[in-house]
C-alpha cells in the first residue's frame, strides 16, 4: 500500500472540492454538534466551577465580637476543643480575614477603602465530626451563648441545596454532550455515506484493479478528518461566543451563586482542543465506516 | 492458467443456480469464448474467477493458486493480474482519458515515472495516442471501450475477463474491439470473454465454451458459437 504523497493531497483536495455543497454540508453538521457538545461541556465546567465554590467542608463559622478579649476567645476555643463533635477547627484572625476581604472585594476599591483590618472581626471555622444539620444547629446554637460571640453562621441551607443541584445538572450536562457526540457522528456519517454513494463507481474501479481497501479507505478518512477538524474549528467560536454571553449575563445578574458560572478563557481553549480532537476521530471514523459498505464486492 | 473443479454458485431467491458443477481448463495465453443466452451463467463465471463472487462448492485456480481458500486481504493482488472489460465501460466520466489509464496504476501504488511512460504508450497501442486529454463522454462507444481495454491491460495481466465487451457497440466497431482482444491475447495474455454475439464468435474461430441454465453443454476448441 505505497501512497504516493502527490496522489494522496489530490485525491483528497478533489473529494473535498467536487462536491462543494455535500462538503459544506458536513462541515457545517459537525460544527453545530460539535457547539451543542462544547455548550454541554461549557455549562458542566461552570457548574463544576460553582459546586467547588460551595463544596468546603466549613459547616458553621462562629463570628466574635469586634472587641473581644483575649479571655473569651480562649474560653471559646477551650469550648470548641474540648467538644468531641469537633472534627476539625481554625481560627481567622484579623489579618487573615482583611486579605480574604480584600480578595472578595478585588474589584470594588471603594469598598475596601473604607474597611480597615481593626474593623474585622476574628471568627473560627468549625467542621463537626456529624454532617446532619440537626445536631449542627444544636452545637452552633450553644456555642451562641458565649460571651464575646457575635453570631453564628451556618452554612447556608440555599447554597447546600445549589450544591446538589448543580451536582445532578452536571452529570445531565454530561450526557448531553455524550447525547450531541453521538448525534454528530450519526450525521457525519450520513453525510460521508452520501459522498461515498456518489463515488461508487469510483470505488468499484479501484476494486476491480486491485487497490487495497486501506488505500481506497484512507483517501475519504483523510476527507472526513479535514472535515472534522475545520467543522470543529466553527464550533469553537460558538462556544468562546456563548461564553462571553455567560459571562456578560451573569456578571449584570450581579448573583453570589452564579457570578463565576462563565470559565476561564484557558478552559474554553481546553474545550476547543477536546471538540478538534472529537471532530477529526469521528470524521475519519464515520469515513472508514461508510466506505466499508462499499468495499465488500 | 486457469481451472474450474466442479464449481457451483447459486444466488438466494433465485430458482435456478447460476453455475452447476462446472469443469474448466484454460491454459496460459489461450483465447476463449463464453456464450450462451442471459442468464446462462457466463457472467457468474467471469465474476468467480476474480473472486466478485465466492463458489457454493468446488476449486478454482487461477495461475496456481487456490483463490477459493485465498484470504480476502489477497484479493487486490490477485485482481492486479487479472483486467476485467465490461460491456458498460465503467469509465470515470470525470478523468480524461489518460487519467483514467493512469487511475489503475496509481491505485495500485506504482511510481510517477511508470505511470508517466505506460499510459501513452497503451494509449498508442489500443489507438487513442490522440485522444489522451478528452473525457469519456466526447468519445465513440468503441473508443470508450477502447479506453476500458487500455485500463484493463495497463499493469500487463495474466489474464484479461471481458463481459459482453461488443455488447453496446454496432457490428462495425465490434470488429476492431475483437482486433485489438485479439493483439492482446497474441501478447500471451489469457483472455477469456462472454459474449452472445453470434457473429463475432463464428469469425473468431476460438476455443467455446458454452453455457446453457448454468451448466457448461460444451467445450470446443475453434468452435462457432451454435
Amino acid at each position: 500500500m505505497a501512497f504516493r504523497p502527490d496522489y494522496l493531497v489530490r485525491e483528497t483536495g478533489q473529494n473535498l472540492f467536487r462536491n462543494p455543497s455535500l462538503s459544506i454540508a458536513t462541515i457545517l453538521t459537525v460544527a453545530v454538534s460539535l457547539s451543542l457538545m462544547g455548550a454541554a461541556l461549557l455549562v458542566s465546567q461552570g457548574v463544576e466551577q460553582i459546586n467547588n465554590r460551595f463544596k468546603d467542608e466549613v459547616e458553621f463559622i462562629v463570628w466574635m465580637d469586634i472587641d473581644v478579649t483575649q479571655e473569651q476567645l480562649e474560653s471559646v476555643d477551650n469550648i470548641l476543643q474540648d467538644s468531641p463533635f469537633v472534627k476539625r477547627l481554625s481560627f481567622v484572625d484579623r489579618d487573615q480575614t482583611f486579605s480574604d476581604f480584600q480578595e472578595f472585594f478585588a474589584d470594588e476599591p471603594e469598598i475596601l477603602e473604607l474597611v480597615e483590618a481593626d474593623q474585622l472581626p476574628t471568627s473560627f471555622s468549625v467542621v463537626p465530626q456529624d454532617a446532619n444539620v440537626e445536631y449542627i444547629r444544636a452545637l452552633g446554637t450553644e456555642i451562641e451563648k458565649e460571651s464575646g460571640v457575635e453570631e453564628v453562621q451556618f452554612a447556608d441551607e440555599n447554597i447546600k441545596a445549589i450544591s446538589s443541584f448543580s451536582r445532578g445538572s452536571s452529570q445531565i450536562m454530561l450526557f448531553a454532550a455524550l447525547a450531541s457526540a453521538v448525534a454528530a457522528a450519526l450525521l457525519m456519517y450520513n453525510s460521508i455515506r452520501t459522498a461515498v454513494f456518489a463515488r461508487r463507481r469510483e470505488i468499484e474501479v479501484m476494486r476491480l484493479v486491485g487497490a487495497t481497501k486501506w488505500f481506497i479507505r484512507i483517501p475519504f478518512m483523510l476527507e472526513g478528518l479535514l472535515q472534522g477538524l475545520i467543522g470543529a474549528f466553527l464550533s469553537i467560536f460558538a462556544v468562546f461566543g456563548l461564553n462571553k454571553a455567560f459571562d456578560s449575563f451573569f456578571g449584570d445578574l450581579d448573583s453570589f451563586v452564579f457570578r463565576d458560572f462563565a470559565v476561564p478563557s484557558t478552559d474554553v481553549l481546553f474545550i476547543g482542543g477536546f471538540l478538534m480532537l472529537v471532530g477529526a476521530f469521528l470524521g475519519a471514523l464515520g469515513a472508514g465506516v461508510a466506505v466499508t459498505r462499499y468495499l465488500d464486492a | 492458467m486457469i481451472k474450474l473443479e466442479s464449481v457451483s454458485k447459486a444466488y438466494p431467491g433465485q430458482a435456478t443456480p447460476a453455475l452447476t458443477e462446472a469443469d474448466a481448463d484454460i491454459a496460459k495465453g489461450e483465447f476463449v469464448f463464453l456464450v450462451g443466452p442471459s442468464g446462462s451463467g457466463k457472467s457468474t463465471f467471469l465474476r468467480l474467477l476474480n473472486k466478485q463472487e465466492e463458489p457454493d462448492a468446488g476449486r478454482i485456480f487461477v495461475a496456481g493458486k487456490d483463490i477459493a481458500q485465498m484470504s480476502s486481504w489477497k484479493v487486490p493482488m490477485l485482481r492486479r493480474n487479472i483486467g476485467s472489460v465490461f460491456q458498460d465501460f465503467k469509465l470515470l466520466p470525470a478523468k480524461t482519458v489518460a487519467e483514467n489509464v493512469a487511475f489503475a496504476l496509481e491505485v495500485i501504488g506504482r511510481p510517477r515515472g511508470v505511470v508517466r511512460k505506460q499510459v501513452p504508450a497503451i494509449c498508442e497501442l489500443v489507438g487513442l495516442g490522440d485522444k489522451m486529454t478528452k473525457y469519456p463522454d466526447q468519445l465513440s462507444g468503441g473508443e470508450q471501450q477502447r479506453v476500458s481495454i487500455a485500463r484493463a491491460f495497463v499493469n500487463r495481466p495474466l489474464i484479461l475477463l471481458a463481459d459482453e465487451p461488443t455488447g453496446n457497440l454496432d457490428p462495425q466497431t465490434s470488429i476492431g474491439i475483437m482486433r485489438l482482444l485479439d493483439r492482446i491475447n497474441k501478447t500471451g495474455t489469457t483472455v477469456v470473454m462472454a459474449s452472445h454475439d453470434r457473429g463475432i464468435v463464428d469469425t473468431m474461430r476460438k476455443r467455446v465454451i458454452e453455457l446453457s441454465n448454468g451448466v457448461i453443454v460444451r467445450d470446443q476448441d475453434r468452435g462457432v458459437y451454435e
